[in-house]
């Protein structure tokens, strides 16, 4: 109990709360001495505030309330009148309660001052030393005899016997049952110890009604049967009879270890735990919870507190129950503990670490122009934690796209169902992260992509048995990262796409001219272009192949791109770029006819000099030889200010950048190196610049334009003739 | 003192299987072979334990067990079915007639034994 | 209920002649409260004639018991048939009532 944890604060409230209830039903008891509900209050805070000091181990106030809840239950039950002296005892009690509940609670371990001590058995001693006097129910050597076997988990005598509780139903013995028979049947299973026979509600002699049953038993027994077994005995009884099974002292042991042994693996309920251990039976913890949930007018007590109070199980291996089960919630709870957060405020959070990134870019402006080498350092310091503040800021928004993936289990487990198609679903990449705005938006375009993928590319068992395939065809989700953008793949081992087929459709739909030469990558990548089906019939499924286009659209309005690679008869592999966030990125900034460009930094491969004795430059047909490789390039001066005449003047460099497969090389006047960098949507207006992927305000407030890498690659292609570019090899 | 148990079937071949079995475990043994005889034979004799067949021509076990109820000298007498039914619903109405326990046919004579025993004192 | 009495200076002598069951326990609980008079010092009940006895018995005898403690009247339970003797051990009630149980000789222990 070394920590303050909440659920002692809860109690010490709780305890405070009884105890107040219990000193002003005192004070009214006092003027009226049989207010029921006065004496059920002051029992229940007794007995409440036993069951959870029991709860948190505090054992002296369990052992001091116990006693002062016995004699209350008596008078509860009419055994024991109320009088000025109870009362008085009673309020010394209360006082006494909230005294050594003081202590345990702050001062955990050490043991009581003796100063208390003695006050609780002084207490003690003036609430039971007149209450043996005063008893009429059952004469003194059974209550004597129950004293000794009173369940005390502390003491460890009777401790290897188990202790039955019967409480018979006034019907019993006229419904046939004889307690007798059933005590009798016992003896086969085991010895019978002890037996207390009590008559609680055993009215006057002249009211008794001799074939009603006023018998309670309390048995200790001594067997090595479960505890299902000895249930069994009574099994005829149920319907007559309140059954308590508690198990010996011994079996607690057993018990503990059992439980400590219990996989951590799932969060059980607390009645679950105990019966797969044994230690209940699962009637025990229907009836309990039965009761829990008739008894309305109460508070609801917890199971654990039931079980104890009604002598089913030892208060140890509830609590060891209870720690077992908050430790395996805990352990859960490690391994997926969440806050949820309004996504709005999120995207502020991340809108205000955009501009302290700008403001700290302006701050370094001002610490280079000033000169200020004793701010330098501060300066440094600051911008490190702004990126630690900016990347962690990012990092709130990444999700896994695993749950993105497995949502398509069902659908392929639909689908194929519908189509009469075997296929299976496998998930790789799962743990991949990336930003949630993106995940969002890549759903519908994945959706799209798998059931291209069930409908036109998976075959029917029959005919890919006849292709010498497995009859249960497979659909493949992966992802992964890849120079700080993710990729996602779908792929299938189909039929795959027919390029003859694409091809023939895509000149009588005259998007490629009939004397063109395209490549096989090329004709596959047709499909994403408006108005181009494949198969004939499109089904209700995947639609009449207007999707594509959509689907390539939504790619890259999240600055992403998608391409499909095929082989016929083989399958089909799409594969997604995605940028891993689409807030800020890290950016290289280079200068060309005064004008500042944004390139990702994750997208440039080298920066080298422009020289034409080393690179071989081809400055018609835009292309350098570097090392070997065809490298298309393009002047960024150039091809944004197509008016401009551009000098030679300066020292060029090429910035080599990488998307995908695809390089090229940007030629640019000045390079000004990393540069974190806030993405600022271009206005509606200019949002179809060609090159052009956002922009971005700079710490002097210029605007820098963000490149589309991906655009600019296939602009530097096209000005190479595939033809040249093909012999260029050297 | 041997306590006795009235067995009621139709079934003589069953009646004789059970009796031995309870006469093996020292109880005395009354036989009827349904209802109505079983009630006839209820009178004047100490009865400490029933155990009844439902199906039987006459009179059926549960009317039968109805009938006990009302019987001065025999109403808490306890009463184990011992029939080949399953059903809930016939078990339920054996138990609201006022039957203790149900035990299944085929007769197996420790499951039996077992609860004549939770049931009356030998 | 069949019973005998005897009456000698408060001690009354009690035989039970019958079983002590459910069913003639209201009998019994009607004839034994007629014995609970002021006036009696002493209750003897004798046991020896009880063939059954069952929970229903049990109670009476521990209510009577109680009863007599409240009303100031010795209980005296005497002869305990073979059957009052095996409830009693069943249920360790001998050292309750505090009386003498004489186990006959030929006692069937089972």
């Amino acid at each position: 109990m070394s920590n303050i944890n909440p659920a002692l604060e809860t109690f010490s409230q709780e305890v405070d709360e009884l105890l107040t209830a219990m000193e002003d039903a005192l004070l009214v008891l006092e003027s009226t001495p049989d207010d029921t509900d006065c004496i059920n209050s002051i029992f229940r805070a007794m007995h409440t505030i036993k069951g959870s000091s029991g709860l948190f181990g505090f054992d002296h106030v369990v052992a001091f309330t116990h006693e002062a809840e016995t004699v209350l239950d008596r008078v509860r039950n009419g055994e024991r009148a109320i009088d000025p002296e109870l009362i008085a005892v009673l309020l010394a009690c209360k006082d006494h309660t909230a005294q050594i509940i003081q202590h345990v609670l702050f001062n955990e371990d050490e043991p009581l001052p003796e100063a208390l001590q003695q006050q609780g058995q002084v207490l003690i001693a003036e609430l039971t030393g007149s209450s043996a006097a005063a008893g009429n129910g059952m004469p003194t050597t059974q209550e004597e005899k129950a004293g000794h076997f009173e369940v005390d988990p502390n003491t460890t005598d009777s401790s290897d016997n188990w202790v039955i509780s019967l409480a018979f139903k006034q019907d019993a013995l006229r419904n046939g049952m004889d307690p007798l028979s059933f005590i009798r049947y016992l003896q086969t299973l085991g010895k019978i110890i002890e037996v207390i026979v009590t008559m609680p509600t055993m009215p006057r002699i002249e009211d008794m009604n001799p074939e009603y049953c006023y018998l309670n038993f309390k048995i200790a027994f001594n067997s090595n049967a479960d505890k299902k077994t000895i249930e069994n005995v009574f099994e005829f009884a149920e319907d007559d009879c309140e059954i308590a099974i508690l198990p010996p002292n011994s079996r607690q042991e057993h018990y503990l270890q059992l439980l400590d042994n219990l996989p951590e693996d799932q969060f059980k309920r607390l009645g679950e735990m105990l019966i797969e251990i044994g230690a209940l039976t699962e009637k025990e913890v229907a009836l309990t919870l039965n009761e829990q949930s008739d008894d309305d007018n109460e508070e609801i007590k917890p199971l654990g507190e039931m079980l104890v109070a009604k002598n089913i199980l030892q208060q140890p291996v509830i609590e060891q129950a209870l720690k077992k089960q908050e430790s395996v919630k805990q352990k859960i709870n490690k391994e997926s503990s969440y806050i949820r957060v309004d996504a709005a405020k999120l995207g502020y959070l991340i809108n205000l670490v955009g501009e302290l990134v700008i403001s700290g870019a302006a701050m370094r402006l001002m610490v280079d122009k000033h000169g200020l080498s004793d701010v330098d350092d501060v300066a440094s310091t600051m911008s490190h934690l702004v990126e630690d503040i900016r990347d962690t800021a990012l990092q709130l928004r990444m999700v896994q796209i695993g749950e993105t993936f497995t949502r398509f289990q069902r659908v392929v487990h639909d689908v194929s169902k519908e189509l009469g198609k075997q296929i299976q679903l496998q998930i790789t990449g799962g743990e991949s992260e990336l930003d949630k705005t993106v995940v969002e938006k890549i759903n519908d375009p994945l959706t799209h992509l798998v059931r291209n993928s069930l409908d036109h590319g998976i075959e029917t068992p029959e005919v890919r048995v006849q292709a010498g395939k497995p009859e249960k065809g497979t659909i493949h989700l992966n992802a992964y990262h890849d120079s700080g953008r993710i990729v996602i793949q779908i792929s299938d081992d189909g039929q795959g796409l027919d390029p003859e087929k694409i091809l023939a459709k895509a000149i009588a739909k005259d998007l490629v001219k009939p004397d063109q030469t395209l490549s096989q990558s090329e004709i596959y990548n047709l499909i994403f272009e408006p108005g181009l089906s494949t198969k004939e019939e499109a089904s209700n499924l995947s639609g009449r192949g207007v999707g594509m286009d959509v689907v390539r659209r939504n790619i890259e309005a999240l600055r992403g791109s998608v391409f499909v690679d095929s082989e016929l008869g083989q399958g089909t592999t799409v594969t997604i770029h995605l940028p891993l966030t689409l807030a800020i990125i890290d950016g290289f900034m280079v200068e060309a006819q005064k004008e500042r460009y944004i390139i990702p930094l994750s997208m440039v491969e080298e920066c080298v000099e422009m020289s034409s004795d080393e690179w071989q430059i081809d400055d018609t047909q835009h292309y350098v030889n570097l090392r070997g490789h065809v490298l298309p390039y393009l002047r960024l001066g150039d091809f944004f200010h197509k008016n401009k005449k551009h000098t030679h003047t300066q020292r060029e460099s090429l910035v080599v950048v990488r998307f995908g497969e695809a390089k090229a090389g940007f030629v640019v006047d000045e390079l000004h190196g990393e540069n974190q960098t806030v993405i600022k949507p271009l206005g509606k207006l200019f949002e179809n610049l060609d090159g052009i992927g956002g922009a971005t305000v700079l710490g002097s407030g210029d605007v820098a334009l963000i490149l589309d890498v991906q655009g600019l690659i296939q602009h530097a292609k096209k000005r190479v003739r595939p033809t040249l570019a093909l012999t260029s090899a050297f | 003192m041997a306590k006795t148990i009235l067995i009621v079937d139709d079934s003589a071949s069953m009646r004789q299987v059970v009796g031995i079995a309870l006469k093996g475990a020292g109880y005395e043994v009354i036989e009827a072979c349904d209802g109505k005889d079983a009630l006839s034979k209820l009178t004047g004799v100490k009865i400490h334990l029933i155990v009844s067949d439902i199906n039987m021509p006459v009179m059926d076990g549960i009317t039968f067990v109805k009938e006990v109820k009302q019987l001065d000298n025999y109403k808490f007498t306890p009463i184990i079915m011992l029939t080949t039914e399953m059903e809930d619903d016939k078990k339920r109405a054996a138990k609201e007639a006022g039957a203790k326990a149900w035990v299944t046919k085929p007769f197996q004579p420790p499951i039996l034994l077992a609860a004549i025993a939770k049931l009356v004192l030998p | 209920m069949s019973a005998k009495a005897k009456k000698n200076e408060g001690i009354l002598q009690l035989s039970i002649k019958d079983d002590m069951t459910i069913y003639n326990a209201e009998s019994l609980k009607e004839t034994l409260l007629g014995y609970c008079q002021p006036g009696t010092q002493e209750l003897q009940l004798d046991l020896s004639a009880v063939a059954e006895i069952d929970s229903a018995g049990l109670q009476l005898l521990l209510l009577l018991k109680a009863e007599a403690q409240q009303r100031g009247f010795i209980l005296r339970l005497l002869r305990h048939s073979e059957a009052v003797i095996e409830v009693f051990e069943l249920i360790k009630l001998g050292m309750y009532f505090g009386d003498p149980i004489v186990i006959p000789a030929n006692w069937k222990k089972s």
